[in-house]
């Protein structure tokens, strides 16, 4: 079940949209541009090796970072998530041998004229075949375009875009956009201001907290873990929520616990109206959930519009993180046939300081300012921030975790805006654009405190089936 | 016990004085003047002086404990003070408590009060975000991270499962408010005084938590009522008739809880309720039948339906049909939702009156009314009669 709803507006925060070599009609071309321009079609990187083959330690980083519990990236046939696909090219802490005289040439060029700071803002990856542990990689990498001069919000400079094209033992693997500013900073902004995400989206406020005792730490404990777990008399095994010391059976002290398969009903529901409250946006839903093991829970209907809700229905459990401390088992629709308009449900990432670094090292992107804080205030940031690769690992996962086990990502297309820093957190969006058969076209937005910090399109294919109608 | 068989309570002890303060939405004073006021309104109403009064009871949710208001309001040594849990689940159990008090010989004049500024202070609808780590605190703060918070949440989550159980639409409830509001229109002392309303209105007004409206849920109140229990030869010597405690009886059911009880059985009934029912009609040996007024317990109107039902007036999923027909005079003051919000002492007084032959909705020569007490929690109910 997934709820219709007009897409999104676009907005555009942080770095101008106008821009890169479709959008540069108007500015006049300045010396340097002329003799940018010239390095256009010159070779980035020649026959570059990846510095290790695909393999398991690098892809289970990757996975743990970005959270990513996709069945298809685990055990023996595990393959890469497909968004790894650039990780496998980067040069890491001790830089890249294979870089190109022109490459130099051309960064040099424009370090020259002040523009020392570097930030990543679209990166278009195509997949063409799965990667697996063992796989070589070599690629190449041409300077595609340069754009005209152009002013943003970080400063004035320059789009540089790069192709490169990827092979894993030879054969194509995928390919692989990739367009940065390099740009002069501009005067150090204001620190940025607390919440306002633009219009319509008010600042949320604190979460109701679960009340924890003695008696049902246990139970929290393994929403942590992503569990949910109903406790069992070890007397008469009839299992009890909400828990309690003691059986109401039976009236037997012990107990032990089973992890609820994720399987249940609506048994009611409600529609909260009135009063507000901080942390919600009404109307919501909250639901009683019969388990299929038996037992009731409340708990939030995710990504459910009130009308689409019915006693009876079947849901499937998840886990919401809401913050950094909280995370909250809800249920959700059984993902039905999606069609054009359809909203997938939301999913906010925490962007914690170690997100930030441990995406960036995963990725095997050591540029100082997604991990030392001094040097990226040098730069004109206010403090570390995301970068693309990361931002591009968790749109894939949005995308994968709702289209399930079968999904395989084909194209992943990804501007960035607002930047993600430290504290903040991103609500990924996502909607069908359109669907044909087992392809899906997504266009997904993820949006943090200062507004737009993602927005693209992903096309992901359900292989052997399309999804499993709604019972 | 007495789940099985009648006790010997009933008959024994009777309500004597009803005594209130104005109901407001801004009292203006504070909740123990409130119930001092009310306190000593219901000592006149008997013909009684603070120097007659050995006992009083009142809810744990009450923030002015017995003897402070007993000290404000001139009253002397007490031999009895008790407290009932589970908010307004209380109401009759502290009627229940007076007359046990009352019949063992441990107090003689036991006052009964419930005083708040539940509108201009505290108000509960505003609902709940935390509660502190008690085992109390932790059953219902396995709703709030959901974001079911308020009162109205906890009731409409039953009250959807009561729809839908015997295929009825929100409007099955706006009958129950229109009654209310229709009794309320003619009590110069209800909040909603001359403000009758429609089933059209009810079916007009907004949302306040799916499945129930804002006119399926009761005012916020400031304001006190208090009565005064004795036993019933010392009533009969007093200024007013007597109404007497047929039977008297608290009642919770297995696995119950505080307005959050979803891990039972069906969701459509409030079974704490049919052990109370179970009890009164026991003790009193009357049924239904014999009832001529009934005072239900109307914070939000589902319960108020499924209270007919567990009390046997009608069979599960007809009470809409039931109240519709007019076959049992409810809530002749207005109810919590037209006169107002007194966590359901106010009831009480009402049944009072309708055995005085006072009330300004007066059943004529009603003999036997039933009040109930907050639903969805650990509850209360009375069968009052008239003497002889």
């Amino acid at each position: 079940m997934v709820a219709r709803q007009a897409p999104h507006s676009d907005r555009q925060n942080g770095v101008d949209g106008d821009r890169g070599p479709r959008g540069a009609g108007g500015i006049a071309d300045d010396d340097l541009y002329v003799r940018l321009k010239a390095f256009e079609g010159q070779a980035a990187v020649a026959v570059g090796v990846g510095k290790d083959p695909v393999n398991e330690p690098m892809i289970r980083h990757w996975c743990e970072a970005m959270g990513d519990t996709g069945p298809a990236y685990q055990g023996p046939d595990a393959v890469a998530p497909p968004t790894m696909l650039q990780a496998w090219t980067m040069g890491g802490l001790s830089g890249h041998p294979g870089r190109s005289t022109a490459h130099e040439a051309l960064f040099a060029l424009l370090d020259e004229a002040g523009c020392t700071s570097v930030v990543a803002t679209d990166c278009e990856q195509e997949y063409l075949r799965p990667l697996r542990p063992g796989d070589r990689i070599t690629f190449d990498s041409v300077i595609e375009s340069v754009s005209p001069r152009k002013t943003t919000k970080l400063g004035a400079g320059y789009f540089v875009t790069t192709r490169t094209d990827v092979w894993a033992d030879g054969e194509p693997a995928g390919t692989h956009r990739f367009r940065i500013l390099k740009y002069a900073p501009a005067a150090r902004r204001e620190p940025r201001s607390q919440g306002g995400r633009g219009s319509g989206d008010r600042p949320r406020g604190p979460h109701p907290r679960p009340v924890i005792n003695r008696d049902n730490a246990g139970f929290w404990d393994g929403v942590a873990r992503h569990e949910l777990l109903i406790q069992r008399c070890t007397d008469c095994a009839t299992l009890r929520f909400p828990w309690l010391p003691g059986c109401n059976s039976c009236g037997g002290e012990g107990w032990d616990t089973v992890a609820a398969a994720g399987s249940g009903t609506v048994f009611s529901y409600v529609v909260m109206h009135h009063p507000p409250f901080p942390a919600f946006d009404p109307p919501y839903v909250v639901g009683l959930v019969e388990l299929e093991e038996g037992v009731r829970v409340v708990a939030g209907l995710a990504g459910l519009r009130p009308e689409e809700v019915r006693i009876g229905m079947p849901v499937r459990l998840d886990f919401r993180t809401v913050d950094e401390d909280l995370v909250l088992p809800v249920f959700s629709g059984l993902p039905g046939p999606v069609g054009p308009g359809d909203e997938l449900p939301p999913l906010t990432v925490p962007v914690t300081r170690t997100l930030i670094v441990a995406g960036a090292v995963a990725s095997r992107d050591y540029q100082d300012v997604h991990h030392d804080a001094e040097a990226a205030r040098a730069k004109g940031s206010p403090d570390i921030f995301m970068n693309i690769l990361t931002t591009n690992g968790l749109v894939g996962r949005y995308i994968t975790d709702f289209f399930g086990p079968r999904a395989v990502l084909r194209k992943v297309a990804i501007r960035l805006g607002a930047p993600n820093y430290p504290g903040d957190a991103m609500e990924l969006r996502g909607t069908v654009l359109a669907r044909d058969g087992d392809t899906t076209d997504v266009r997904v937005v993820g949006a943090n405190s200062l507004g737009h910090h993602v927005t693209g399109t992903v096309t992901v294919t359900v292989t052997g089936t399309t999804p499993e109608p709604t019972p | 016990m007495t789940l099985h068989r009648a006790d010997t309570l009933g008959g024994r002890a009777a309500i004597a004085g009803i005594g209130a303060t104005e109901f407001s939405k801004d009292s203006g004073r504070s909740e123990l003047k409130l119930a001092v006021e009310a306190v000593r309104a219901a000592l006149d109403d008997a013909g009684l002086g603070p120097g007659d009064v050995d006992g009083m009871v009142t809810f744990t949710m009450d923030t002015s404990p017995e003897i402070t208001v007993a000290q404000a309001a001139g009253i002397g040594e007490l031999s009895f003070f008790s407290r009932v849990h589970y908010g307004g689940g209380a109401a009759c159990a502290t009627v229940q408590q007076a007359a046990l008090a009352v019949a063992a010989g441990i107090a003689e004049v036991v006052v009964c009060y419930r005083a708040f500024n539940e509108r201009s202070g505290r108000r509960f609808g505003a609902g709940v975000q935390r509660r502190e780590p008690s085992a109390e605190g932790a059953a219902l703060g396995w709703n709030l991270p959901a974001g079911l918070l308020t009162p109205a949440s906890w009731v409409a989550m039953a009250a959807q499962r009561y729809l839908y159980a015997y295929g009825l639409t929100p409007e099955a409830f706006g009958q129950v408010a229109v009654v209310g509001r229709r009794h309320a229109a003619r009590n110069p002392a209800a909040y909603f005084h001359g403000r009758p309303i429609t089933l059209a209105d009810h079916a007009a007004s907004r949302w306040i938590v799916e499945p129930l409206r804002l006119l399926d849920c009761c005012q916020e109140t400031d304001g006190g009522q208090a009565l005064v229990v004795t036993s019933l030869e010392r009533a009969r010597d007093l200024r007013r008739p007597p109404a007497v405690i047929r039977a008297a009886a608290q009642g919770a059911g297995r696995a119950q809880e505080q307005m959050t009880s979803y891990y039972r059985d069906g969701l459509t009934g409030l079974p704490e309720s049919a052990v109370v029912a179970r009890q009164l009609w026991r003790t009193s040996g009357l049924r239904p039948a014999d009832i001529d007024v009934g005072i239900l317990y109307d914070h939000f109107t589902p319960f108020v339906l499924m209270q007919l039902e567990e009390f046997g007036f009608c069979a599960p999923g007809e009470a809409a049909d039931f109240v519709a027909a007019d076959r049992l005079p409810l809530n002749t003051h207005g109810g919590q939702l037209g006169e107002a919000y007194l966590h359901g002492m106010n009831g009480i007084a009402e049944a009072v009156r309708q055995l005085r032959g006072t009330s300004v909705n007066q059943v004529p020569g009603a003999a036997g009314v039933l009040v109930t007490a907050g639903t969805g929690v650990p509850t209360s109910g009375l069968v009052l009669g008239a003497d002889g």
